[in-house]
């Protein structure tokens, strides 16, 4: 695997549940759980992943070099049970800005189109 | 020391945890705690906010989400294993195996007034070491009745250390073998002398003794050496097995048939084991070996622990936490249980990366 010599877009377009994940982390590092919670407070509830789509996901984006397990300790907000916390690549946080230009891109075409009304209506969801 | 009750996971939990057997065994082995742990999370969720209707939507979703994702990670597997049959990724399958291991080690001692449990872990920083003798665990339970108990577990276990890695011999189970024998000759061989140097009764009753239980990981191969009632458990995956020979009195007589399955429920288990080292001059060995799987967990202990927790909640303990907080955890139970013995555990989790 050649993570270093590999260009962001190459790995475009990404899938929803790895952008989002990619997302929850872009601020933070979170656990399993951390990451589902950002994910349904950050769509109002509709983009609900399952467990198995997550940890899939998870498997393929550190297999990628997109995310890194940063160790294992417990949540103080939840119980003292230990949780492994994932965090964001630097080439992870780079395929997250690509994809994020790449819609953006779309949604002009969008507007350009008149799918979304005026300029003014889109960026505030 | 921080102990959070442990509670019993919940019926659809439990549920869960078997429908992750769907998934194929290296994802399951993975990522199956963490997703129980998410699962269990959810479900908390899900019932704090509004009972069953809620966990009914929650199922919905997992089930769903179960059945495609079941799919997706067997073709994964597939796809991968397709390719490396046609020579695809031929530096996957020529990669060595490569072993890491996540050790902790915990004693206490109980209600007794003395600790004569004792043990030690050796993993070879030298690769050259680790890839001909492997990693050795050994835990030793000193004889409560005899004096010394301690001088014995202690003498036994670093007689063990040294005589297997000092022998060059790369054949494991004849040289944990010999290493038992040996340990158990300078043993016989001390209470010998004690012996001639007593000079009342009271003093010749003082033989030491103590069991043991050796266990070498190398590769993805676990061996046992033990004599006496200290064992190793394996957990894969929600299951246990033990893979040591407990010679407590009850178990070896139903082992040989010399007593029906309902005399020894009967009788249950005695504090009365059959041999242990510095008995006699030779002392058989038992000796076996097991494949070990990524994600495995060995727990080598005194019957201080065995006795007092259930496989089921040993099995709970090591799949919730790390090996550190595990052995705490385990000998905490077990003192919770009454502790009457000395207690002790080595915990070891297995990593072996393709």
């Amino acid at each position: 695997m050649n993570k270093a010599k590999r260009e962001p877009e190459e790995l475009l377009p990404l899938t929803p549940a790895v952008f989002h994940i990619l997302l929850a982390l872009a601020d933070a590092e979170r656990h399993g759980y951390g990451i589902m919670q950002e994910v349904a407070l950050r769509t109002d509830g509709k983009m609900r992943m399952g467990p198995g789509t997550l940890y899939g996901s998870i498997k393929r984006m550190l297999a990628d070099g997109l995310i890194e397990e940063s160790g294992e300790r417990p949540d103080p907000t939840l119980d003292d049970e230990r949780r492994r916390y994932y965090r964001l690549t630097d080439f992870g946080l780079r395929v997250a800005q690509a994809e994020a230009r790449r819609l953006s891109e779309l949604v002009h075409v969008a507007q350009f189109k008149r799918l979304l009304g005026g300029a003014e209506s889109v960026g505030g969801a | 020391m921080a102990t959070a009750p442990l509670r019993s996971p919940s019926l659809s939990e439990r549920i869960y945890r078997e429908l992750l057997w769907l998934y194929p065994a290296s994802f399951r082995r993975t990522y199956g705690r963490e997703m129980v742990q998410t699962f269990r999370d959810c479900y908390r969720e899900e019932r704090e906010r509004d009972g069953t209707w809620n966990i009914a939507r929650l199922w919905g979703l997992v089930l769903s989400d179960l059945i495609t994702t079941i799919c997706v990670e067997h073709w994964k597997t597939f796809i991968t294993f397709f390719k490396s049959l046609t020579g695809l990724e031929k530096e996957l399958l020529m990669t060595n195996t490569l072993l890491n291991l996540d050790v902790a080690l915990h004693t206490d001692i109980g209600r007794r007034a003395s600790n004569e449990d004792c043990m030690t872990s050796y993993v070879p920083e030298d690769p050259q070491i680790m890839a001909k003798k492997g990693a050795l665990f050994v835990v030793a339970d000193g004889l409560g009745g005899h004096a010394k108990g301690d001088v014995a577990s202690q003498l036994a276990v670093n007689t063990i250390r040294d005589t297997y890695y000092q022998d060059a011999n790369g054949d494991i189970p004849t040289s944990l073998r010999q290493a038992v024998e040996r340990a158990n000759m300078l043993i016989y061989q001390k209470n010998e002398e004690l012996l001639r140097n007593a000079t009342s009764d009271e003093q010749k009753k003082m033989a030491m003794g103590t069991t043991c239980v050796a266990t070498v990981l190398k590769d993805d191969k676990v061996y046992v050496a033990n004599v006496g009632d200290s064992l190793v458990y394996v957990i894969r995956a929600g299951q246990v097995s033990q893979i040591a020979q407990s010679h407590e009195l009850t178990t070896e007589q139903l082992r040989k048939g010399e007593i029906t399955e309902e005399e020894a429920k009967k009788r249950g288990l005695t504090n009365m084991i059959t041999r242990c080292l510095g008995d006699k001059p030779t002392v058989e060995v038992y000796v076996a070996s097991e494949t070990v799987q990524d994600g495995d967990t060995l727990i080598l202990c005194t019957d201080g622990l065995w006795t007092l927790i259930e496989e089921s909640e040993m099995c709970r303990i090591v799949e919730q936490y790390e090996p550190q907080e595990s052995a705490k955890r385990l000998v905490a139970r077990a003192n919770e249980n009454g502790g009457p013995d000395n207690i002790t555990a080595v915990v070891v989790r297995v990593s072996l990366k393709a």
